[in-house]
């Protein structure tokens, strides 16, 4: 396990795998796991790799692309791994700017005026999203990996999920912002289910149709800035996303 | 008789239902809607209270009256109870290596469904016939259907998205009920149907005079009746329908469609599902869980290779010409019984009467669909795979072998039907027969995914679990005494290898046989050995042709067409294809144009399969399953579908 520019929830999760986690020990050979443990650094080589976290820094980028020359699979997890997390919102701004705005010493600040996600700068073998992922997604990688499967992770809408649990519609009953039609499923469909549209924290499903969802969200009552915010979120670096938000510059 | 019952006493039929032993399950209002779910007591139901809906719009609102049922039907149908959106199959246990699957029993309760609407009680005998009339009947949801009571409830004001009357579902509640209720003002007119409703009825506090109510009653019905919100002009539907495959509506309507897959989940009859194998880290004991699908998602029509449907037209179609058109030949009835659910729980609020409307009004040819197929019912689901040993492995080619295992007890099966294979925890998936004997059975499988590729790993002595066999077979004896050509591309000469092996121990009835099999490069021919002693043996005029040579081959190069067009085929024999789609619309194209009758040729098709019975609703090929129709069809009766995008 290692980590770049993010918030080590994801790694939490696998610690949050109580039961499982038993099993995941005795199964394979935990070498590094910053969260659980301060063991420095080994070289490899590693069997399995599991990344956390977005491309920010140089060193970042020096690191990843170690890792992955002594990797045999290399897996993202969590938004910021699989498409620049919340931190590539940068990317759509001015970065010194923020930089000087939020640090009273911008000269120490050594930072890339981009956060972009792993698959951008080194090959990737799967790639699992969530902010954070899904505990019981993550056991099924490990296990699909183990078993020598394709994971079942399917890439469908969160609707499907929300429905499937029972879930009221909020976008039906409430004209609620909701990117759910167009979000990668995995979480179970939680926000609905606590009367809240969904965030996109999964990023864009396959074949999303964020330009029907855009016109839903206007025909709602939203303007081009406030369909650009519900874009870029956790995932707005997303390819899909990233698109359909400069459409409403 | 019908009787009638004061509206205030709902609740002592709430009661008796409890003291019954049934759970209760009524609308009842939740998250801003009239969802169904268990009540404790009538106080529950949403009295005085009405749902105003409208394209992906869906609002509750006080009515100045307590009527107990004057709404329509919401987010929710009856299916979540019968039909679960997850539920577990099938169990597997490893005890020492040996794995061994079970049925998972149903034990639920018995529930009373109360308020069931005329459209949901037909959508209700629609699953039935889905899950029960064969050929597999799936025990776990008969079981929870024959334990279930039914109070149905005339509708006597119509929704804005209703048009039950346009689908002869409704208002009236007619069908399969054990009590029907109309409410009248503040009376309920009380009708039975069974002898449970009869007993239900004669502990209830009715009194008699339900003639009078029934007057007002049926007039309330037949005023709701003209006053539907929508209407679908069904006349020759499905017809129209598939002849409007090329109607720019579905570009149009593909450009509004999120393809999130709401409506087929909202809709009470759609039984689309998806199998999968839950993981095997924590423990020894794993389940093979069914959920919910939707044919808006990739994964429906995707198989190894292809995916059908890849884009947001093609799924709508697929879903709206499932529902009104090809559900017909499937099941005899509509697949839509005009809830309207579909309409307001489609968050950009696409109309399906509108949507259909439009495109039957379009200029194609109606096409007709063939005839609805009638099934035997067996008793089994056919989900528990047996545990069967592996005998040998024979390596093919560099990416294919042969696995022999144990004949299961009392085994048969057909040429050209097909087995599941299994292996714990990775899934099971579609393998045709490529041999047997008295003793064994040979599976001839091509490594191209996961699954296949744990099965190619297989050694002597491994168990893994079989379920089958399935489908259609060759038609063989239709064959007796007739010229018969066999065209095989790639791995499709698995499938064709044990009719062939067949049709030449039994020389005297099949004396002119030809095989004309094509393959990548002559290290991909499979069954070398055996292909050049049919040839020796001159039983079998067999041709082979090469996409690619080498220094070593001295043979036919080019696609298995060109063997077609060399050879002289006879025109009133038997022709048997198997292999890729591409190489069988070629082959077809020659076939067709030396005036072979399409009668005379039968093809192997494939598509995504998850449960093999016709349940799943995954392998579906216009009206028709790929698992239980086919996979081996008379191309006449595919050939309206045969190589169109879409399908
Ligand atoms: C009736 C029938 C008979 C077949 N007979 C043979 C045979 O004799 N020999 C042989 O090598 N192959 C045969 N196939 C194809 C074989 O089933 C697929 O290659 C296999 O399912 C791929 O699974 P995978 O997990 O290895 O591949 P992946 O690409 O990892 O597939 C993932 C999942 O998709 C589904 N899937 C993928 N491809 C297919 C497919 N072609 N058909 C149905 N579901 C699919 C399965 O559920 C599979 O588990 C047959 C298919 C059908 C429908
Ligand atoms: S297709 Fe729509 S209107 Fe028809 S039964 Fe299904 S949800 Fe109801
Ligand atoms: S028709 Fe509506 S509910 Fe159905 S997939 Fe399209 S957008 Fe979703
Ligand atoms: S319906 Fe399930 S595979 Fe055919």
């Amino acid at each position: 396990m290692f980590k770049l520019a993010s918030c080590d929830g994801c790694q939490l999760t696998l610690l949050d795998c109580e039961d499982e986690l038993l099993a995941v020990a005795e199964a394979v050979d935990i070498v590094h796991f910053p969260e659980a443990s301060s063991k420095v650094l080994p070289d490899g080589p590693f069997d399995v790799v599991l990344v956390e976290g977005s491309v920010s820094t140089t060193a970042q980028l020096d690191e990843l692309r170690h890792i992955r020359a002594c990797t045999r699979v290399l897996i993202t997890i969590g938004a910021c791994a699989t498409t620049g997390g919340i931190q590539a919102l940068r990317n759509f701004a001015d970065h010194d700017e923020f930089v000087r705005a939020v640090y009273a010493r911008p000269d120490y600040i050594d930072s890339l005026t981009t956060a972009t996600p792993i698959a951008d700068h080194v090959g990737v073998d799967f790639e699992l999203r969530g902010c954070p992922i899904d505990k019981g997604q993550l056991i099924e990688v490990i296990t699909a990996l183990l078993v020598g499967r394709k994971p079942a992770i399917p890439d469908e809408s969160v609707c499907l999920e929300c429905k499937r649990r029972g879930t009221v519609c909020v976008v039906v009953t409430k004209n609620e912002a909701c990117l759910g039609p167009v979000t990668h499923a995995g979480c179970g469909a939680i926000c609905p289910a606590f009367a809240r549209g969904c965030y996109g924290c999964f990023g864009p499903r396959e074949r999303p149709n964020t330009r029907a969802l855009a016109t839903l969200l206007k025909k709602h009552g939203a303007d081009d800035p406030e369909v650009r915010r519900h874009f870029r979120l956790f995932t707005g670096y997303s390819k899909e996303f990233r698109e359909e938000s400069e459409r409403h510059e | 008789m019908p009787e009638r019952i004061a509206a205030t006493e709902l609740n002592s039929l709430v009661s008796l239902l409890q003291a019954d032993g049934y759970r209760v399950i009524a609308p009842t209002i939740r998250d801003g809607a009239i969802v169904y779910d268990e009540i404790a007591s009538a106080g529950e139901l949403p009295v005085g209270w009405t749902d105003d809906q409208a394209p992906g719009e869906y609002r509750l609102r006080r009515r100045d009256d307590s009527a107990a049922f004057g709404y329509v039907v919401g987010p929710h149908s009856w299916k979540q109870f019968l039909f679960p959106a997850r539920e577990q199959l099938v169990t597997l246990r490893v005890r020492d290596k040996q794995p061994e699957w079970s049925a998972v029993a149903d034990e639920g309760p018995a529930y009373a469904f109360v308020g069931v609407r005329g459209c949901d009680l037909a959508a209700i005998e629609i699953q039935d016939t889905v899950f029960t009339k064969g050929p597999f009947v799936d025990g776990r949801y008969r079981a929870r259907r024959d334990r279930c009571l039914i109070i149905a409830v005339n509708c006597t004001e119509a929704g804005d998205l209703c048009f039950c009357a346009s689908m002869g579902t409704g208002p009236r509640a007619d069908g399969d009920y054990d009590l029907r209720l109309t409410e009248v003002g503040d009376e309920l007119l009380v009708e039975a149907a069974s002898a449970r409703g009869r007993s239900l009825m004669d502990r209830l506090p009715t009194q008699a005079g339900g003639e009078a109510l029934q007057v007002q009653a049926d007039q309330a019905i037949t005023q709701c009746g003209d006053a539907m919100g929508r209407s679908l002009n069904v006349t020759d539907l499905p017809a129209k329908l598939m002849g409007n495959l090329e109607h720019p509506r579905w570009q149009d309507v593909a450009e509004r469609c999120l393809s999130c897959g709401n409506c087929t989940m909202a809709c009470p009859t759609c039984f689309c599902s998806n199998i999968t194998d839950t993981s095997i880290l924590s423990g020894d004991e794993t389940a093979r869980e069914r959920s919910w699908d939707s044919c808006f998602t990739a994964d429906h029509s995707t198989i190894h290779g292809a995916q059908f449907r890849p884009d947001v037209k093609s799924r709508y179609q697929q879903w709206l010409t499932h529902k009104l058109a090809t559900w017909t030949s499937q099941f005899g009835t509509s697949g839509c019984v005009g809830c309207g659910r579909c309409i307001a729980w489609c968050p950009v609020g696409i109309d399906i009467t509108e949507e259909a409307n439009a495109i039957a009004a379009g200029p194609g040819h109606p096409a007709p669909l063939p005839e609805p197929k009638q099934y035997e019912a067996r008793e089994n689901d056919g989900q528990v795979p047996v545990p069967v040993r592996v005998a040998s492995v024979v390596r093919e080619t560099h990416d294919t072998v042969t696995l022999t295992l144990d004949l299961p007890d009392g085994y048969q099966h057909g040429h050209g039907q097909f087995n599941m294979l299994s292996l714990p925890g990775v899934g099971d998936v579609p393998i045709s027969v490529s041999g047997s004997n008295g003793q064994a059975l040979e599976h001839t499988l091509r490594d191209v995914g996961k699954a296949t590729g744990a099965l190619a790993d297989l050694v002597t002595g491994d168990v893994l679990g079989l379920r089958g066999p399935f489908g259609t077979a060759w038609p063989i004896e239709e064959a007796v005494g007739r010229s018969v050509v066999l065209i095989a591309g790639g791995i499709g000469l698995a499938p064709l290898r044990s009719v062939l092996r067949e049709m030449i121990a039994r020389h005297d009835d099949f004396p002119h046989l030809r095989l004309l099999y094509g393959t990548r490069t002559p290290n991909d021919i499979l069954f070398s050995r055996e292909l050049l002693g049919w040839i020796q043996n001159s039983r079998v005029r067999a041709h082979v042709t090469v996409d690619r040579g080498d220094s070593s081959w001295d043979g036919n190069i080019g696609v298995v067409t060109k063997l077609i067009r060399r050879k002289r085929l006879p025109k009133d024999g038997l022709y048997f294809l198997c292999g890729p789609e591409i190489m069988m619309h070629f082959a077809l194209a020659e076939l067709l144009a030396d005036d072979v009758p399409e009668k005379n040729i039968y093809v192997s098709m494939e598509r995504n399969m998850k449960c093999a019975v016709g349940l799943c609703g995954r392998c579906q090929y216009g009206p028709h399953f790929v698992c239980k129709d086919g996979p081996v069809f008379r191309y006449d009766q595919i050939s309206d579908i045969f190589g169109k995008s879409g399908f």
